[in-house]
């Protein structure tokens, strides 16, 4: 259903949308725990790139960093040029809701939101944009198939529904980068597959993708895997089967 | 991010929870309603004297008494001892705008009886000149005899069996002996001064009453309380009242009798309505006060509500930040909420409170006075409450790190 046509037109290719620099976090709880440590990653524009690794080793604690919403003990993490630690609460926040698009494992929308309202709610946070809402939620719910849904509360959608209007929400900002924390691990495989072909579709499209999952077979759409180890980048293994179009190294 | 926006999402969160919503609003509909009940209330009490000083005074003139000179707050400030001798009356009739002056002395009556029918006390005769009742016969005629009695019109049917023209009254007095008078006419209403709280029930002549007092002069002549001025026309009322306050306090013997913090008072009609009403307002501003307590009660259930709110949709404000909602959206969003809450509390408790105050004036027979002011000044606090009940709600909101709200389930 999601073969023809692409999600989202294509974005101009430059050079990394994302650069980590020997980026230490730790928390202290009795003894120190380095969530990450030490380390450093590009994502060069129009990448897909898939993070795996055990329970505990520091994934989400990476997408966070990539995403502004954390900020790191030591190193550098530059956004689409800007130096993310140099920003107040208030910047990062905009960053986050003009640059970045968010995809959740809990699918994460507002329950009392109907599906078109959850996919344009970055743009109530963002008085700069003034679009149709509403035609703009209905573009992008008919590109992941569901224009039929625009008025349903998310508790009369499926999971895999939700995630489809989860993508559309991410988005709806044109965003530079897209972040997904274990987007199937709350689907079954189907339906997982299915949406994979939408992440497919982003890549396509030249979208800079971030996907964490522990599932081999999910990690293989991309074009490359981090392996993290207790905080460690322990390898980056290139794929040749996930490269589309877009960015390499 | 707009205001219009968070009131749709606010209004979205206050929806779906309606019970909730309607027993967080309960406390202000309370204490806005009880204000307001009370404003009305007080408002129609003051409009209903008003009207009764009105109708009993369609010929121009005014009441002369003493006032306390600074009341405090609760105390009457009539004074009740006696100063305005014969000798002022008789000067004040001699003044040219004047038509004639009429003391008047109440006696609080303690019972009267007619025909073996009692009833008993809570109502006054006065003692007073028979001019001041002529234009008010409405049966009979006024007294000319010392046991000659002239009944108001509402004390006809104070004994069972009613009491008409002819018959025979036994009227004990508070502290007096008692008498038998003659009813010679009847009256309709008319007033009997602001500062009476029993209704007269008769007027006697004046040649009932005994109280004297030592002039400056240093005879012994009646004294009274109180005095009816009437002037000679409504033209020249203010005329009349400022010839009646010159005299009074210069040349007067109840100037030289009075206590140094005692005032001479010369009221007309208007006068009296303003007083009344300043002391209703002062009454009314004091007991709306107490009402407003509730309201206090009212904006912690607001705050207690909005806690609550806040900490079980930590996960929705973790993923309104991550998509791009910064500390001071999270904060205009809650408040908003706690805002509308406080401002809908207070339209219904405005509405709630003119209902139960349209009932309680019906049913006392008062009129109904919409207390405009009080509306808006409750609107204003419901919303008042509203934005600080949800300050530190919206605050511990503002607060919560994304990272934590998106962590768990
Ligand atoms: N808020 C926190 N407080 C204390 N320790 C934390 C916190 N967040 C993460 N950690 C620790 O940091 C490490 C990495 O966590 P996380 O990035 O969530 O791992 P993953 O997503 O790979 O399972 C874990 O040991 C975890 O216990
Ligand atoms: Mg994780």
């Amino acid at each position: 259903m999601t073969s023809t046509g692409s999600v989202v037109e294509s974005v101009e290719a430059g050079n990394a949308t994302v650069s980590l620099g020997n980026v230490r976090r730790t928390y202290y709880l009795g003894e120190p725990v380095h969530a990450l440590d030490g380390v450093s990653l590009d994502l060069p524009d129009g990448s897909f790139t898939a993070v795996m690794g055990p329970s505990g080793s520091g994934k989400s604690t990476l997408m966070n960093m990539v995403g502004c919403l954390d900020t790191p003990d030591e190193g550098t993490v530059h956004v689409e040029g800007r130096n993310v630690t140099a920003l107040s609460g208030s910047e990062r926040a905009q960053l986050r809701g003009t640059e970045l698009g968010f995809i959740f494992q809990q699918f994460n929308l507002m329950p009392r939101l109907t599906a078109a309202e959850n996919v344009t709610l970055p743009l109530v946070f963002n008085d700069a944009v003034d679009v149709d809402r509403r035609e703009r939620a209905e573009t992008l719910l008919s590109r992941v198939g569901l224009g039929d849904r625009l008025d349903h509360a998310p508790p009369e959608l499926s999971g895999g529904q939700r995630q489809r209007v989860a993508i559309a929400r991410a988005l709806v900002n044109e965003p530079s980068l897209v972040l997904a924390d274990e987007p199937t691990g709350n689907l079954d495989t189907g339906t997982g597959a299915e949406i994979m072909d939408l992440f497919a579709e982003l890549h396509a499209a030249s979208r800079t993708i971030l996907m964490v999952t522990h599932e081999r077979h999910i990690a293989e759409h991309a074009e490359r895997i981090v392996h993290l180890v207790d905080g460690q980048i322990q390898e980056i293994e290139q794929l040749d089967s996930g490269a589309h179009t877009g960015g390499s190294q | 991010m707009k205001v219009t926006e968070s009131f749709r999402i606010s209004w979205r969160a206050i929806t779906g929870h309606k019970l909730r919503s309607g027993l967080t609003t309960l406390g202000i509909i309370i204490g806005v309603g009880s204000v307001i009940v009370f404003m009305v209330l007080g408002g129609a009490f003051e409009q209903n004297i008003a009207q009764e000083i009105e109708e009993g005074n369609d010929e121009p003139g005014m009441w002369v008494h003493t006032q306390q000179a600074d009341s405090g707050f609760g105390d009457s400030p009539f004074v009740r001892a006696k100063f305005f001798t014969d000798s002022d009356v008789a000067a004040l009739e001699s003044i040219d705008t004047v038509e004639f002056v009429a003391p008047s002395a109440r006696f609080p009556v303690a019972q009267l009886t007619h025909d073996g029918h009692q009833r008993t006390g809570g109502f006054a005769v006065e003692a007073t000149t028979p001019e001041r009742l002529e234009g008010d016969v409405v049966e009979g005629d006024t007294f000319a005899a010392e046991d000659e009695i002239v009944l108001t019109e509402e004390a006809t049917d104070l004994v069972e069996g009613g009491l008409s023209v002819g018959d025979e009254v036994e009227i004990s007095f508070d502290g007096a002996g008692s008498e038998t008078f003659t009813v010679v006419g009847i009256v309709e209403p008319t007033s009997t001064g602001g500062n009476s709280l029993v209704p007269t029930a008769g007027y006697v002549s004046l040649s009932n009453y005994e109280t004297t007092i030592e002039t400056p002069d240093g005879n012994q002549e009646r004294a009274y309380r109180e005095l009816i001025v009437a002037a000679e026309s409504s033209e020249v009322l203010d005329q009349a009242q400022q010839d009646t306050l010159k005299y009074l306090r210069s040349d007067s013997d109840a100037a030289q009798l009075k206590e140094d913090e005692h005032v001479l008072k010369a009221q007309t009609v208007d006068d009296a309505i303003d007083q009344v009403g300043d002391i209703v307002d002062q009454l009314t501003v004091f007991i709306g006060g107490i009402a407003g307590i509730s309201l206090v009660v009212g904006s912690i259930g607001i705050a207690n509500i909005m806690i609550v709110s806040v900490t079980e949709r930590t996960r929705d404000i973790g993923v309104m930040k991550a998509v791009g909602a910064r500390k001071r959206d999270v904060i205009q969003l809650f408040l908003v909420e706690s805002v509308i809450l406080g401002a809908i509390g207070a339209l219904l408790g405005v509405l709630v409170g003119l209902g139960f105050g349209y009932l309680g004036v019906s049913v006392i027979g008062w009129p109904m006075v919409l207390p405009t002011d009080w509306i808006l000044i409750a609107v204003f606090i419901g919303v008042t409450v509203g934005v600080l009940s949800g300050l530190y709600p919206a605050w511990r909101g503002a607060k919560v790190d994304p990272i934590e709200a998106l962590r768990h389930e």
